[in-house]
């Protein structure tokens, strides 16, 4: 065990996975409270278009394939943020819900992304550094590299200091739009940086566990974070500890356990931790209910007895 | 029957039975419950290979189907608790669910990339090749009939509970009080729609699935108004992208799950630009058309003010009303040319007046505000 924090690639990506799951738990708060928990998920499948142009983008300029994070991320975050606002123009001029818009989204961006990743696969002559794109897919968390890691780093914290800055900006427009506007917040501002730097914190995750769990990493932990705390400030900071903490034991299982992948191991613990937060919550959980409810049966049954 | 054409017939009725089953979805507004599933089934199909160890086997699609129920019947007991917001539940429990079956493909299967090739890409040509036999005799791909019956099952259960579908998905309140029950109606129909996105799989892969689940129906759902209309319109455009879809495949020598997909999206893009009623074109016409009538109801009455003229018989120069109304000189001249053209007003290009057309328009166009 010991052994295993003095390996330098071990330390890369447990730094990499403990990063994004802090980052993603606490920016995630806000996805959950404004009830857009599944942009997670369209965000982070389509960023795999922005990735898969902007690998071809590099192969075309420079002849060889670029997979880092400096090129990629750029990518993923051009994608995931148009995905966003063409979804937002559709539910605004059309009857349709977020769910359908969020929904036609991911098809066509998730659909063209595979379709290149696709056809990149099978070109003749290989294109130079295709490999382990497919990757993004299910994530590689091993595959982190120190460049990797400073970009996680450096986007990260300018999300978390963006969030601070605007804390309480963010805080009423979270909850209660229709004032936040009344006393002269700019509404349509306000939600444009939140989904910007939603989306950051989506795809400096895509690395570590994948497209299709990236949705996981953003909302389980703030659902769990929910049960303990009414308070905006506290559930932040719990959600990103749980966040971090389940980055950690994904990172730790699978160096120990060869042939575990990380990103379902984070999941799994976030899922843990939800359920037990669902259950044994105070005042509000499931257990503290069923105690209180049987403590006023037998109440109103000595009651009814007294009478 | 070729191969190129089975395969085109057994694309077409994946593209029937997804469209049938996204309209419901689209219409209770919980569209993403299809990609959610598409991801969800994966332990059911790893735990089903494991054991039968066949591709192919229909076991993999029973199991797959139960883990779909699973799924939803999960997401309703954690909603049920109240404790979770909106959609959360259904991203925690479709993205636990797909964990332990990547954590299960790897351990027993020794690659993640299991998932990739079975489910995200799906492969038509080889369900094509896989033939059904009845002894001696080839019946066609066994695809093919996998599909039909699913279609004939969302098909049937549609027919036969149409009313309490449709009562379930727009007020379930009223379906209680008339004494259905409208969760088990809803659990039942995701149950069928579970079975619809495992069976196409194989066929189309997960996100083909998922298109064809969510745009064409969302594209329907545009142009129509009412649900019965929508469900026939909504199968209409994904047999027309699926066979467009299959045909641009075909020619272009790639799998026509890629192209299918793209093309209901674009389809789905026409009907927000075009919808007669509620496209952006139709949205935009009518804006133009309003603001018409709004400046030529002001000019009328404008005209027809009686303290406003110090003109004899209501004459007025143009010069004179020009300066009290607050347009562009281009937009007075438009309202102008159009209340001459329909003869609500008379004169010259200097003098203007109301005629008695135009008195009567003007009152009706305030009656009707």
């Amino acid at each position: 065990m010991f052994e295993l924090f003095n390996d330098y690639t071990f330390r890369t990506v447990l730094m990499g996975t403990v990063g994004v799951g802090t980052v993603s738990g606490a920016l995630g708060c806000f996805a959950y409270l404004r009830k857009q928990s599944l942009i997670g998920d369209v965000v982070a499948h389509s960023s795999l278009l922005g990735i898969m142009l902007f690998f071809l983008a590099s192969y075309l300029i420079t002849g060889q394939g670029s997979k880092s994070l400096f090129v990629l991320i750029p990518g993923a975050i051009v994608a995931g943020t148009t995905a966003l606002i063409l979804t937002r123009a559709i539910v605004g001029r059309t009857k349709l819900k977020n769910d359908a818009g969020l929904g036609v989204m991911l098809a066509i961006f998730f659909g063209t992304g595979i379709f290149l990743l696709r056809v990149v696969e099978r070109t003749d002559p290989p294109i130079p550094g295709r490999r382990g794109l497919e990757d993004y897919l299910f994530g590689m968390a091993a595959a982190m590299t120190q460049d990797d890691l400073w970009m996680i780093g450096a986007l990260g914290l300018a999300s978390i200091l963006v969030m601070l800055l605007f804390w309480k900006e963010f805080k009423v427009f979270t909850f209660d739009p229709q004032f936040s506007q009344s006393i002269g917040f700019p509404a349509k501002t306000l939600d444009t940086l939140l989904m910007i730097i939603l989306v950051v914190g989506i795809v400096i995750g895509i690395q570590s566990v994948g497209v299709v769990l990236m949705i996981a990493l953003l909302i389980t932990p703030a659902s769990a974070a929910r049960q303990w705390t009414h308070r905006l400030s506290r559930m932040v900071i719990l959600s990103a500890m749980l966040g971090g903490l389940c980055g950690a034991t994904g990172s730790i299982v699978s160096a120990l356990y060869s042939g575990i992948p990380t990103g379902p191991v984070i999941v799994l613990a976030a899922t843990l931790i939800f359920l037990v937060s669902l259950v044994f919550a105070p005042r509000r959980g499931v257990l503290a209910r069923w105690l209180k409810r049987k403590h006023e049966t037998k109440q109103a049954k000595l009651e009814r007895r007294a009478v | 029957m070729s191969f190129v054409m089975w395969s085109l017939v057994i694309a077409v009725l994946t593209a029937l039975t997804c469209s049938l089953c996204g309209v419901f979805l689209v219409v209770k507004r919980e569209s993403l419950v299809s990609e959610a599933l598409s991801h969800a089934v994966l332990p059911g199909i790893v735990v089903a290979f494991l054991i039968f160890e066949d591709r192919s086997s229909p076991w993999l699609i029973i199991s797959a189907g139960l883990m779909g129920l699973l799924m939803v019947w999960l997401v309703q007991l954690i909603k049920q608790t109240r404790l979770v917001e909106g959609e959360a539940a259904l991203g925690i429990v479709f993205s636990a669910l797909f964990s332990v079956g990547i954590i299960l493909a790897s351990l027993k299967l020794g690659q993640t990339h299991f998932h990739a090739e079975c489910i995200i890409d799906g492969n038509l040509a080889s369900a094509a090749l896989k033939s059904a036999r009845w002894g001696d005799t080839d019946l066609g791909p066994k695809a093919f009939y996998v599909m039909l019956a699913t279609f004939m099952l969302a098909i049937s259960f549609i027919a036969a509970f149409y009313k309490e579908l449709k009562l379930t998905m727009f007020d379930d309140t009223l379906a209680k009080g008339l004494g259905l029950r409208p969760e088990l109606m809803h659990f039942a129909w995701l149950g069928i729609v579970s079975i619809t996105t495992v069976a196409a799989f194989e066929i189309a892969g997960s996100i083909l699935v998922v298109a064809l689940m969510i745009a064409p129906p969302a594209a329907a759902f545009l142009l129509t108004r009412r649900i019965s209309a929508m469900l026939i319109t909504s199968c209409l455009i994904g047999v027309v992208c699926s066979i467009a879809g299959f045909y641009v495949g075909y020619f272009l020598e790639v799998a026509p799950t890629g192209p299918i997909a793209s093309i209901t999206g674009f389809a789905f893009l026409l009907a927000v630009a075009f919808s007669p009623r509620q496209g952006l074109l139709a949205k935009h016409r009518n804006r133009g058309k309003l603001r018409k009538e709004l400046f030529q109801q002001l000019l009328l009455a404008r005209l027809t003010e009686p303290k406003a003229s110090n003109a004899q018989n209501s004459v007025f120069t143009v010069e004179q009303v020009f300066p009290n109304v607050a347009w562009t000189r281009q937009q007075f001249q438009q309202a102008l040319a159009n209340c001459r053209q329909q003869r609500w007003i008379e004169g010259d290009e200097e003098k203007v007046s109301v005629t008695e057309t135009g008195r009567i328009a003007l009152q009706q166009m305030l009656a009707n505000n």
